[in-house]
């Protein structure tokens, strides 16, 4: 598994503000999402376009992989301004049929042979956003084998399609979120969820909720984070990264089931607690997991290290605003 | 595109005099009357002979006229009901496409021959069995008459052979299923939230007001009212508020502000103001706007009739 695949932090921003794109670097995210799409003004879409090229390689120096979210009704510019080298993934808003995300995987398949970008590099974000997106959940998630994570039913446009103001505190998803789910796990495919966690107020930058909310989604067997705010970067790096506990009991799991070898036992019971396979394989995946996320972290840090003595800027710690 | 504001649908049963009578005070943006579960089955024949006058009473405050018609006495119960002032047929029990075809070619028959236009009659269609929810698709789409569909979560228990309790919601699935895919094909969902389609209790209006509002935030766009007193909470529930309005037109404000100066993500009050925002905030506007005019309209209609 390569890392390319940790996507617990990232900051969607309008890639027309310059300053969020100049210091993106310095945030600690695992992505960085330059945004065409609805934080763009209408009049400057163009002028946002030919902007993408130049900032995918700023915004990587951090060590964060570059996506950027095209507009639903503009593929065509939009893809041909944005698949150069260093793009590893495009969002695609309000995805609602399979034809839509094909077309995609043809226009991208054609700029990466153009371009000299190997082939199948550039994945495919499908962002389940209206009622008919969740009704065709299946259909899209598998038009392109560009498509590895897979989810959404919720947020500002979902809410919209349906009539409803958001924040209200009880869960108003479920439904879409359960059909999205279960269509990405049938795929294979990871799937950007979370267990509802009451939100009344709407802000964007409470690091303490983003916390709890990455933590909870982590138990939940979902890795995927984002958001807008640079203030809850950090909060989901920690909470979607195994604990030191986690994997220190991860590790005594597997070495209680290895003891199970040659015992002719399949499983034990120690102080109430059941080690079986189903335990130990859980064990294994949290520790592949907290193994991606340390190589990631470095990846990340040593990208930073880079970038501060090409600029001859004193180390600091990473995250740091 | 005009907007459907059908907030409150009086359920009002045909044999009850005094109820139909007085139904048309009530505010309701929709009156039913009821020739199924709301009339005994001695009485099934007598009350087709009432249909006819009880649609002109009960549209004098107003509100839209439905007929809900018996699945197992369908033709004899569209004959009786289509009439002027009709604006259409409630549809319970359906469980295919294939019914919604068989009743809509009757009703195009009886428009003929009853003066009324071609089209004019829409559908609300009830869903009441496990059949009915899982093939909601090809249902809600075999006609453009549907304008609304709902779940009558009694029956659906009885289909499903539960016993509800009230503390545990049987249908979050089947109602978010209603929403999504009624949303889809452009048709409303209606509804109000659990316990209070199974267990019709007298509630206060708080009560009512309260449930109403969290089925208007699970995509729900009325409610069908077993009672008049659900009518006046169930209105304010769907009918945005002052304090909604003004919000919304601050950000509307501020998020103009923002695309002048360069970018369509703006901080407000903690929250992110970017397309969507604004988009909503437009739709919320409307809706106060059409809630205005439909109240409006039913007050001319109840002045011109006192």
């Amino acid at each position: 598994m390569a890392t390319h695949q940790v996507h617990r932090s990232g900051l969607t921003m309008p890639v027309v503000t310059r300053r969020f794109v100049d210091h993106a670097w310095r945030r600690g995210c695992d992505f960085i999402n330059l945004d065409l799409e609805d934080s763009v003004p209408q009049h400057l879409k163009a002028h946002a376009r030919s902007l993408i090229k130049d900032a995918i390689p700023v915004v990587r120096k951090g060590g964060a992989e570059a996506f950027t979210r095209i507009n639903h009704d503009y593929v065509h510019a939009d893809l041909d301004a944005i698949v150069w080298p260093g793009l590893s993934k495009v969002n695609y808003p309000k995805a609602e049929t399979a034809e839509e995300i094909r077309l995609l995987d043809v226009v991208i398949t054609r700029l990466e042979r153009e371009r000299g970008i190997r082939p199948g590099t550039v994945e495919i974000g499908a962002n389940i956003e209206t009622a008919t997106g969740v009704a065709a959940a299946y259909d899209i998630a598998s038009a392109s084998p560009r498509i590895k994570e897979f989810g959404g039913g919720t947020g500002y446009d979902m809410s919209r399609d349906l009539g409803v103001e958001m924040f209200v505190g009880f869960e108003q998803f479920a439904y879409g979120k359960g059909e999205l789910e279960l269509a990405a796990r049938v795929l294979g495919l990871q799937v950007r969820a979370a267990p509802f966690v009451a939100n009344t107020t709407g802000s964007v930058s409470d690091a303490d909720r983003a916390l709890r909310e990455a933590q909870a989604a982590r138990k939940c067997g979902f890795r995927l984070g984002g958001g807008l705010n640079p203030a809850v970067v950090e909060p989901q790096n920690r909470g979607f990264t195994p604990t030191a506990e986690e994997v220190e009991d991860a590790r005594w799991v597997l070495e209680r089931h290895r003891e199970l070898a040659g015992t002719g036992e399949t499983w034990i019971a120690i102080d109430g607690r059941v080690i079986d396979r189903y335990e130990a394989a859980r064990a294994r995946d949290t520790l592949e997991w907290a193994a991606l996320c340390a190589e990631r972290d470095r990846e990340k840090s040593d990208a930073v290290f880079r970038t501060r003595a090409a600029m001859a800027e004193p180390a600091v710690t990473l995250g740091d605003p | 595109m005009a907007i459907l504001v059908r907030r409150s649908n009086l359920l009002a049963p045909i044999t009850d005099t005094e109820r139909i009578n007085q139904a048309s005070r009530n505010d309701a943006d929709a009156i039913t009357l009821d020739l199924e579960d709301g009339v005994v089955e001695t009485h099934k024949v007598e009350a087709r002979g009432l249909v006819k006058e009880a649609i002109a009473l009960a549209g004098r405050g107003g509100a839209e006229v439905f007929v809900r018609v018996n699945a197992a006495l369908l033709h004899s119960d569209l004959d009786a009901s289509v009439w002027p002032g009709v604006r259409g047929i409630m549809l319970p029990r359906v469980e295919s496409a294939a019914e919604v075809a068989q009743a809509v070619e009757q009703m195009t028959v009886l428009e003929r021959r009853r003066g009324l236009a071609a089209g004019a009659l829409e559908l609300i269609l009830l869903l009441e069995s496990a059949r009915g929810v899982w093939d909601i698709r090809s249902i809600i789409t075999a006609s453009p008459r549907i304008t609304q569909v709902g779940l009558d979560e009694s029956d659906l228990a009885c289909d499903l052979g539960i016993t509800p309790l009230p503390e545990y919601d049987p249908y979050v699935y089947a109602r978010g299923r209603l929403v999504i895919e009624a949303t889809a094909a452009k048709v409303q969902p209606i509804g109000i939230t659990y316990p209070l389609g199974v267990y019709e209790r007298r509630l206060s209006a708080a009560e009512i007001h309260r449930m109403a509002t969290d089925a208007r935030n699970l995509g729900m766009k009325g409610v069908l009212c077993p009672d008049p007193s659900w009518v006046a909470p169930v209105n304010a529930a769907f009918t945005p508020t002052a304090d909604l309005v003004a919000h919304n037109k601050r950000v509307r404000e501020v998020f103009a502000e923002a695309v002048a100066a360069g970018t369509a993500a703006v901080p407000l009050d903690g929250r992110m103001i970017d397309v969507p925002v604004d988009e909503w905030a437009k739709v919320v506007l409307a809706m106060a706007e059409a809630c205005d005019d439909r109240d409006a309209r039913k007050r001319a209609a109840r002045a011109a009739g006192s």
